[in-house]
Order: C-alpha cells, then sequence, then structure tokens
C-alpha cells in the first residue's frame, strides 16, 4: 500500500512538473477539502481573520474546494506550528495560521519551540500590525518629554513575556531609557484597557489598527492619548506622535527597535504550509491569497468585522522571516535581555 | 433619559424579536445550542465561533437572535445530560451532577430534571432582568473592582470550601489545595516559566475543566454502573414522574434559586469570571446554607437548583460589561463581541442611546428579551420530552455503557481538539475513583482548581501594581471581612453542634484504641502526601515568582497531609467513614471483578481510539463492548453500533467538521484515512 501510495505522490510530481500547472491543479484542487487550522482559540483575532478569508479563499483557487477553519490551540500556537512543521503532510491542503511572535522566539530560543521557521513556504499574511503607546491623561504623562522626565515609572499593561504589548514596552525601556515598568499578566488588551480606566494602569502599546478602533471613545474624549509609535512612517491620523526610532540615539538602540518589534509586525499573522509543499501549489495559493485580499466581497466582510487589510505578500515574508535568522548573537543576547529579563 | 423612552425601547425591543425572520433565526439558534447543550464536550463557545461567519448577511436583530438564541440554551439543556449521565453536557454544568445525578440514581431524574429546568428559566430570566436594570449603572460597578478586588473574591469563593467538604473538613481543605496545586501547570503566566508540565506542550494550558469534570465524574458513575450491573435508576419506577416535583421544589426553595440566580449574574459581570466558577460558587452557597449539609452528594435537589440558576443568570450578566464596554465577561460573550464588530455595532454608550438619537438602545433591549424567549421555549420542549428523556435511566446499564465510554472521549477530545486530553480524562477518572472510594469530597477540588489561576492573576496583578497598599483598599477590607466571616461561622456552627450533641451523649468519649491503624485508604493518603512533596521538591526550581504560588499552597498542603495520613494510622477505626461503609450487597471478590473488567473495557477503548482513530475505533470498541462484554444480543448491538457510527461519522466529522486524529495504526502504515 505504501509503495501505491509513494507512487501516486511520484506520479502527482511528475506531472506537476511537466507545467501547465493551472490545469493540472484545477484537477487537483476540484472536490477537495482545503483546512486551514488555527494555531489559537476559536473567536479569537487570529480565529477572525482566518475563518474570514476561509469563506472567500475558496473561490480563488482552481478547482474551487470545500474550505473548512479549525482550531488546535495551545501554548501560544507553538502546539500547532510543531505539528505543521513534523506531522502534516505537504500536499498543499492543510495551511496554518500561528502567532508569528514565535519566529523570533525561535531565534531567541524559546522553549518548547521543536519547528525551523525557514523551512516554512509562506502564503501571505493579511495584515502588517503597526504598534503604537498610549497613556490615560490620569497618569499625568502627555508628552515623549513628560515621560522622559517622569520620576515614578509608567506602568504598562502586559499580557505573558513575548506578547506584543509586553516586548514593546520592554523595548522601550531597553532602547529609550524611558522609565517603565511592565506589569504583565492581563488576559488580552480589553483587560488592560478596563485597568487603565480604573486608574490602575498608566497605558499600554499594541497595534494601532486594533486601538483606535476599541479604544475609540477615549482617544476621541482625550482621556487617553497616543504618545510614541513604534513604526517606520507615522500614521495619516496621529502625524505628529514621535516615532521610537527617531528617538533612539544609538546604533543599538535602533535595532532593538527595529528586530524587537517594528519588523516583526509585518509577520505577526503568517499563513504558513507545511516543509516540502510542492511548488507549483504554493504558487497557486500564493495567487489566491493575493486575489483574495483584492476581493471586493472579502473587503466588504473584513471592513464588517473591523479587520484591517494590508496584506504582506509570502515572498516578502520569506525574505523578513530569513532577516530574523541574521540577528549577530550580540544583538540576540540584548534582545534577551530586554525582553525576557525582568 | 425619559421614562417613557426607556420603556418604549424595552416594548420594540419585544416586537422586533416577534419579526419573522428573526423569531425563525432565533429558532434555528435555538435548536442549535439545543443539540450542543446535551453533547457532552462540544460546548456553546466552540459553536459560537463556527456560526460566526453566518451572520455577516444578517441584520443586527437577526444575528444575535441566531447567537443569543444558541448561547442561552446550551447551559439549560447540558444540564439534562449531566442529571441523566453523570457526564457533564457544558462545562458549566458540572456541578449539575454532584446533586443530579445521585437523584436520577434514586429514581428521581424527572425531579432532578424539572429542577434544573425549572431553575434554569428562573436564572435566565433573572440575569436578563439584571441585564436590564444594571446598563445604566453598570460602568461604576465594573471599574470599582481592580486587581486587588477581584483577587480578595477569589479568596471569598475558597472559603466555601468548608462547607462543600462533608464529614472532614480536614480532607476537604487537602483536596482544596490538591486543585489550587493541579491550577498551577502550565506556563506560569506572569514569566511564563513551566510550572509541572513534564516537558509535554498539552500542558502548558494548564489542564482544562472539561477532561478534569469528565474523569472526575463520569468514570467513576461508569465504574459504578458495571458493578451495580443495574439500571441508573436502581429504586422504584413511580417516582419516575416526578417532573412537577421538580417544578414545586424550584418554589419552595425559591429564595435560594434567587439568591444563586443573583450570584451568578454578579459573578458574570466581572470580567474573566463565567459560568465555569458562577455554577461551583452556587453549588457550594446551596450546601452552605443548608441545614442538613449531609444531604448533599446524595441527591439533595438544592444541589441542583443552584446551579441550575446561576449557569443560566451568568449570560446575563456576561452581556452587561460587554454592551457597555466591550470588555467580555466570559469566554461566550467574548465571541459575541465578534458578532458586534461584524455588524458594526461599537459596544459602549452609543448601546444605550435610543434610535432617535442614533443608538441601539431597542437592540440592547431586544437581547434582554431573546434570553427570556428562547429559554422559555426550550423549557417549554423539553417538558413535554422530560418524561420519555427521564425514562433513559431505566435502561439497562450494560447497554448505556458502551455508547457512553464513547461519548466520554468524544467529549474529552472535541473541546480543545486535542488527543491527549483523553490521557487526562484517563488519569482523573481514575482519581476521581479513588477519591469516591476513599471518601474524599470531590467538589473542592474542583473549587481550587476554577479558583487557583484567578487567585494567583490577581494577587501578583495586584500586588504589582500597588505594593502592599493594595491591602487597605475599601472594597478590600468590606470582602476580607465577609471572607472571614465566612470561614468562621460554619467552624463555630459546627463546633456549636458537636458540644450539643456531645452534651447529649453525655460525657461518654468513644474509647480509644491504641492499635495502630493501616489499610488501603490509607496508602492514599500516603500517595497523595508523596505527590505534593514530589511537587514541592521540583517546584524549589521554579524562582521567587512562578514559586510563590506553589509553595504557598505546597508547604500548608504537605502539612495538612501529613497530618490526616497521622489521624488515620493513629485513630483509624474512629474517623467518621470507617464505621460507614455500607453492608455490601455484592460480595467483594465479585465487585473487583468487575470493577476489574470495566477498567479493562475504559482502557481499551482508549487504545483502540488511539490506535484505529474515533470513527473506526471508537464504533468498533463500542460494538466489542456491547456483544461481548454486555453479551447483547447481535440486532441489539447492530442496532446501537450503527446508531453510534451514524452519529460518530454523521455529526461530528461531516457536519462539524471536528478534526479527529487519524489512529496511529493508520500512520505507522503510512495509510492516510481518518
Amino acid at each position: 500500500m505504501r509503495e501505491r501510495r509513494l507512487a501516486i505522490v511520484a506520479a502527482i510530481f511528475a506531472i506537476a512538473c511537466l507545467g501547465s500547472s493551472a490545469a493540472q491543479a484545477e484537477e487537483f484542487y476540484a472536490g477537495k477539502t482545503f483546512r486551514i487550522v488555527v494555531g489559537l482559540s476559536p473567536g479569537g483575532g487570529f480565529d477572525t481573520y482566518a475563518r474570514t478569508i476561509g469563506r472567500h479563499l475558496g473561490k480563488h483557487i482552481p478547482g474551487n474546494p470545500t474550505v473548512v477553519v479549525d482550531n488546535m490551540p495551545g501554548a501560544g500556537s507553538i502546539i500547532m506550528t510543531n505539528y505543521m512543521y513534523k506531522v502534516e503532510k505537504p500536499d498543499g491542503l492543510t495551511m496554518g495560521h500561528f502567532n508569528g511572535a514565535l519566529i523570533l522566539g525561535q531565534v531567541l530560543g524559546q522553549p518548547g519551540i521543536e519547528f525551523d521557521a525557514r523551512k516554512f513556504e509562506y502564503v501571505g499574511a493579511p495584515v502588517s500590525e503597526s504598534v503604537v503607546c498610549s497613556l490615560a491623561k490620569a497618569s499625568g504623562v502627555a508628552s515623549i518629554e513628560q515621560w522622559k522626565a517622569a520620576k515614578a515609572p509608567v506602568k504598562l499593561g502586559g499580557v505573558a513575556p513575548g506578547a506584543t504589548p509586553d516586548n514593546s514596552a520592554h523595548i522601550l525601556r531597553a532602547a529609550l531609557g524611558l522609565p517603565v515598568q511592565v506589569v504583565s499578566g492581563y488576559k488580552g488588551t480589553s483587560r488592560i484597557r478596563l485597568a487603565v480606566e480604573s486608574g490602575e494602569l498608566a497605558g499600554a502599546c499594541w497595534s494601532w489598527q486594533s486601538m483606535r478602533v476599541t479604544w475609540r471613545k477615549a482617544l476621541q474624549a482625550g482621556e487617553v492619548a497616543p504618545i510614541v509609535q513604534i513604526v517606520p512612517r507615522p500614521f495619516p491620523d496621529i502625524p505628529k506622535v514621535p516615532l521610537a526610532i527617531n528617538l533612539a540615539k544609538t546604533e543599538e538602540a535602533k535595532q532593538l527597535i527595529l528586530y524587537g518589534v517594528q519588523n516583526a509586525s509585518a509577520y505577526a499573522r503568517p499563513f504558513i504550509l507545511p516543509p516540502g509543499t510542492p511548488q507549483d501549489r504554493v504558487r497557486i495559493l500564493r495567487t489566491a491569497f493575493e486575489a483574495t485580499m483584492k476581493d471586493p466581497d472579502f473587503l466588504a466582510d473584513a471592513k464588517k468585522a473591523r479587520l484591517i487589510i494590508d496584506p504582506v505578500s509570502g515572498e516578502e515574508l520569506e525574505k523578513l522571516v530569513a532577516g530574523v535568522f541574521t540577528i549577530s548573537p550580540a544583538l540576540q543576547a540584548k534582545l534577551k535581555e530586554a525582553l525576557y529579563s525582568k | 433619559m425619559p421614562v417613557s423612552e426607556i420603556a418604549g425601547a424595552f416594548a420594540s425591543g419585544l416586537t422586533e424579536v416577534f419579526a419573522p425572520n428573526t423569531l425563525g433565526l432565533m429558532l434555528i439558534g435555538i435548536g442549535l445550542g439545543f443539540v450542543v447543550g446535551i453533547l457532552p464536550g462540544l460546548g456553546g463557545p466552540t459553536t459560537l465561533a463556527l456560526m460566526l461567519p453566518f451572520i455577516f448577511k444578517m441584520q443586527p436583530v437577526e444575528a444575535f437572535a441566531f447567537l443569543l438564541g444558541m448561547a442561552a440554551v446550551t447551559a439549560t439543556t447540558g444540564d439534562i445530560t449531566s442529571v441523566l449521565f453523570g457526564v457533564p453536557g457544558e462545562p458549566t454544568t458540572a456541578s449539575t451532577i454532584v446533586d443530579g445525578h445521585p437523584m436520577a440514581k434514586k429514581g428521581e431524574a424527572g425531579r432532578a430534571l424539572g429542577a434544573a429546568l425549572m431553575s434554569s428559566l428562573v436564572g435566565a430570566i433573572f440575569g436578563a432582568a439584571a441585564l436590564a436594570l444594571a446598563i445604566p449603572i453598570v460602568r461604576p460597578l465594573v471599574l470599582t473592582f481592580g486587581s486587588p478586588e477581584l483577587f480578595m473574591l477569589a479568596l471569598l469563593g475558597m472559603t466555601f470550601v468548608a462547607s462543600l467538604s462533608g464529614e472532614s473538613l480536614l480532607k476537604g481543605l487537602i483536596a482544596s489545595g490538591m486543585g489550587l496545586l493541579l491550577a498551577t501547570i502550565g506556563l506560569d503566566p506572569m514569566t511564563a516559566t513551566q510550572r509541572f508540565t513534564f516537558g509535554q506542550l498539552f500542558l502548558w494550558d494548564g489542564i482544562g475543566l472539561v477532561p478534569i469534570t469528565i474523569g472526575f465524574f463520569a468514570i467513576p458513575e461508569i465504574i459504578d454502573l458495571a458493578v451495580q450491573r443495574s439500571a441508573i435508576a436502581r429504586a422504584s419506577v413511580e417516582k419516575l414522574g416526578g417532573v412537577m416535583e421538580g417544578v414545586k421544589d424550584t418554589f419552595r426553595h425559591i429564595a435560594l434559586v434567587l439568591r444563586c440566580s443573583a450570584l451568578g449574574a454578579y459573578v458574570g459581570v466581572i470580567p474573566g469570571m463565567g459560568g465555569g466558577v458562577s455554577q461551583w460558587l452556587a453549588y457550594a452557597h446551596a450546601v452552605q446554607s443548608s441545614p442538613n449539609k449531609e444531604r448533599f452528594g446524595k441527591g439533595a435537589v438544592e444541589g441542583v437548583l443552584g446551579p441550575g440558576a446561576a449557569n443560566n443568570s451568568t449570560l446575563g450578566g456576561n452581556l452587561i460589561p460587554t454592551i457597555a464596554f466591550g470588555v467580555p465577561g466570559g469566554v461566550m460573550t467574548a465571541i459575541l463581541l465578534g458578532a458586534f464588530t461584524i455588524q458594526g455595532l461599537v459596544p459602549g454608550p452609543s448601546m444605550l442611546t435610543p434610535e432617535a438619537q442614533g443608538g441601539n438602545l431597542t437592540l440592547t433591549f431586544s437581547f434582554v428579551w431573546m434570553i427570556v424567549l428562547s429559554n422559555l421555549i426550550t423549557v417549554g420542549i423539553c417538558f413535554l420530552f422530560l418524561r420519555h428523556l427521564a425514562k433513559v435511566t431505566l435502561i439497562r446499564g450494560s447497554l448505556l455503557i458502551p455508547p457512553i465510554l464513547l461519548l466520554i472521549y468524544i467529549g474529552a477530545f472535541a473541546e480543545k481538539n486535542a488527543f491527549p486530553d483523553l490521557l487526562l480524562v484517563l488519569f482523573f477518572g481514575v482519581l476521581g475513583w479513588l477519591l469516591e472510594k476513599f471518601h474524599w469530597p470531590r467538589p473542592p477540588l474542583i473549587l481550587g482548581l476554577v479558583l487557583g489561576p484567578l487567585a494567583e492573576n490577581r494577587l501578583f496583578l495586584a500586588t504589582d501594581n500597588y505594593g502592599l497598599a493594595w491591602l487597605t483598599r475599601p472594597g478590600v477590607l468590606i470582602i476580607a471581612a465577609l471572607t472571614v466571616a465566612g470561614a468562621v461561622y460554619p467552624v463555630l456552627k459546627r463546633r456549636l453542634r458537636e458540644r450539643e450533641a456531645s452534651r447529649a451523649r453525655g460525657r461518654h468519649r468513644p474509647r480509644k484504641s491504641r492499635k495502630l491503624h493501616f489499610d488501603r485508604g490509607t496508602l492514599f493518603t500516603l500517595a497523595i502526601a508523596v505527590a505534593v512533596g514530589a511537587a514541592l521538591w521540583q517546584s524549589r526550581t521554579f524562582g521567587f515568582r512562578p514559586g510563590l504560588f506553589p509553595w504557598a499552597i505546597g508547604i500548608p498542603l504537605f502539612a495538612l497531609t501529613i497530618t490526616q495520613l497521622f489521624l488515620e494510622v493513629t485513630h483509624g477505626r474512629e474517623l467518621p467513614h470507617a464505621a460507614q461503609e455500607p453492608a455490601a450487597e455484592i460480595p467483594a471478590h465479585v465487585v473487583a471483578r468487575r470493577t476489574a473488567v470495566i477498567f479493562g473495557w475504559i482502557f481499551g477503548y482508549f487504545v483502540a481510539i488511539w490506535l484505529l482513530g474515533f470513527t473506526v475505533g471508537g464504533v468498533l470498541s463500542t460494538f466489542l463492548s456491547l456483544k461481548v462484554g454486555s453479551r447483547e444480543r447481535w440486532p441489539i448491538s447492530l442496532a446501537i453500533t450503527f446508531a453510534m457510527l451514524a452519529f460518530v461519522y454523521g455529526v461530528f466529522v461531516s457536519a462539524l467538521h471536528v478534526p479527529f486524529p487519524p489512529g496511529a495504526l493508520f500512520d505507522w502504515l503510512g495509510l492516510a484515512s481518518p
């Protein structure tokens, strides 16, 4: 039986290599079920992106397979990503969605990671997350100058080590020397928002795309204000808020900001295929993913669900991920110290 | 806002629900929720998430009628499975088992179901009313609860252990300590240090409530059923139809039902505490407020009424912070929050502003009606079939065990789609059986497990934010006073009663035997002590922050366990349980043989599912267990087997796309078939 299966696989390879892949691919995907496996729980941000994409992806894949979305939550998506790497068949019928922060985690030796992020095939990412830090008016800090001069550490909310709010806050302290105390352990940014409003915390950092929607009322009322943005170019709606990278005085500080937060934002929400997936199927799925990102029906759904769509292509992701692995050992040590030590 | 305007919105909220499309979608939602609630393992949150994509094309009222209809009834129908089979239908209905299932065994399934459903309805209406009334005042209500107050609330919850402990307070304390210690398994939330994970990734997120409750309650029930060789109902048949009796019970204990509804709604308002916590607090409250606690765990109707009301009123409570400022109270409302954004609604003041001024007040009030109506409809339908449902308890156990065993494993898997959870069910199944056998109370352990993470998380947040100054916050002081009162009162009462009892008995103290005592129960206690000691030894490397909580629990727990061990060895024969061993109707060697056989089947199912997958292995072992184990006739065995095959394949594989892993055997042979 095994030989027969091998023979079939070999035959499929041979046919695929013969070119004119579209027609063959149509045959391949027709009548099949295509699975998207989300490494986090149902109902969260990762899940919502995957399910909204799942509703539209099928019609852009030749042969129009049925698309289903499953969850394999656990260990901040490490379980699913390990599974993708070690167990899942590279047949182009299963695509994973995981927390891209694990890629930096792999480089820095985070325990539990058994995959090599360089070996995955990257299909694309729907959004590049860009971090902004906001503080409550009640904290008494209304500008970066006031922050620098603050006598007591400014309390920023965190979720868990390695999460965006935590990493951003740690990097601000390490790279810019701002007085920061990270209070970690809040279960999600909604709890952080509440703690800021009750005066428990001064503020927090996470993606501006999400913050400006969920915190709209407080931002409009001026109860909460953006103080610094950790992005390459300022957001059009907050042009005067300073960029962290411009505040960095040394090359090392710039590198910390760049690799600790800024670059990571582009590969934060990647869709991947298991290592060794046939290249023609990778191409088909990348094209389908890009087409979905431009599909007006998909964009309408995304707008309704308030998902920001700012896609990153598979090729771009591949380059960015390769870039993470070029971080020098010295910078790795600095990043480790900044992110993981208390 | 003028009162007439609010009343107008309240009324039009009702008429909106009755629009044909809306009502139709709500009925579909109710149907789905009904089934999901009954099926163990497959929970409301997962189903809500699966249904979310369908609401893109709906109007807001329609979408929420569909989703809330589904969400509102899962806790109601989940109670049915808990009562009838001792398997939790929903994670939030596990506590209904503790007294609901013993009632079914006593032949009072109808009464238990009537009580569960009626109290659910009262709870749901209470929760909805709380939602309607609390909306204007919710903001200060939630903002006064910072991390310090939330920590104190968890502590207050722990004092309920005293009343859940049954005959031995010491054993109850040890059990709750074990729960707290088990709660620390996984990544520590502050530093991501691994605690007691044994290098296993599936333990990183800790132990889920579903595998532990299934193991704790369902497995011992299955063993008991197999040993007794009877139907679930052991007692006379004529009591079965006591549905109305259960309804009457609800009103006989209406004060308790309302208090537990209030408790559920209030716990729901606090972000991060959902039905999983409120049901156990309600159960504990039911026990605590009862004059004769010894009836509990053996089929006291109050033990059904309390959780029944609380797990339903929690949804209304959960919705309050969700609507008012987009902070979900629980898991289900976290997913409902996704529905808000899909529908372009922004939680917050606009939800409380009348439509004329650009708000959505009518929609908000329609939520209230949806919760009330969907529960009315569900309970109405249930009452029509209740007598038939209750008859399930009359079916002979040999027919029920094979399919229930399969359901147990599917339920364990389907919550997180994680195969290792099956191992946890086995482990906690054995532990639960031992605890029951040696008279250790199980509910305190679960209470420790649900409150532990909250206590640890909020204690560190409080200390990080305020240093030690949080200890003097007024809210903290008030809850502290309540906690002390709650902890001291039952102990004092017990003392008082014991003193009176001993006075009545005169001054005769039981004779002390000087002989040392050691039996299998003592061995079990010794095993607990060894396990706690080993955990303490392992936790020495955790470092200060991740280690503080395990040490703070482990050290006193170890001391308590040693004390218990000492008491058992020196006073073994005088301890409460020793004398009360019921006269066995079945000879001991038969019990031992039957127990060994059913354990064989329980492990056999696991191995078959592991090797051959759920569809093939699960169904095959169901057949073997029916034909070989229970010696059923061919037609019956085949009929049940095919029904289970259709059920597993039709519902879980085809309709719900539950990603069952292919059997390990297929993997080894390189065959890829599910």
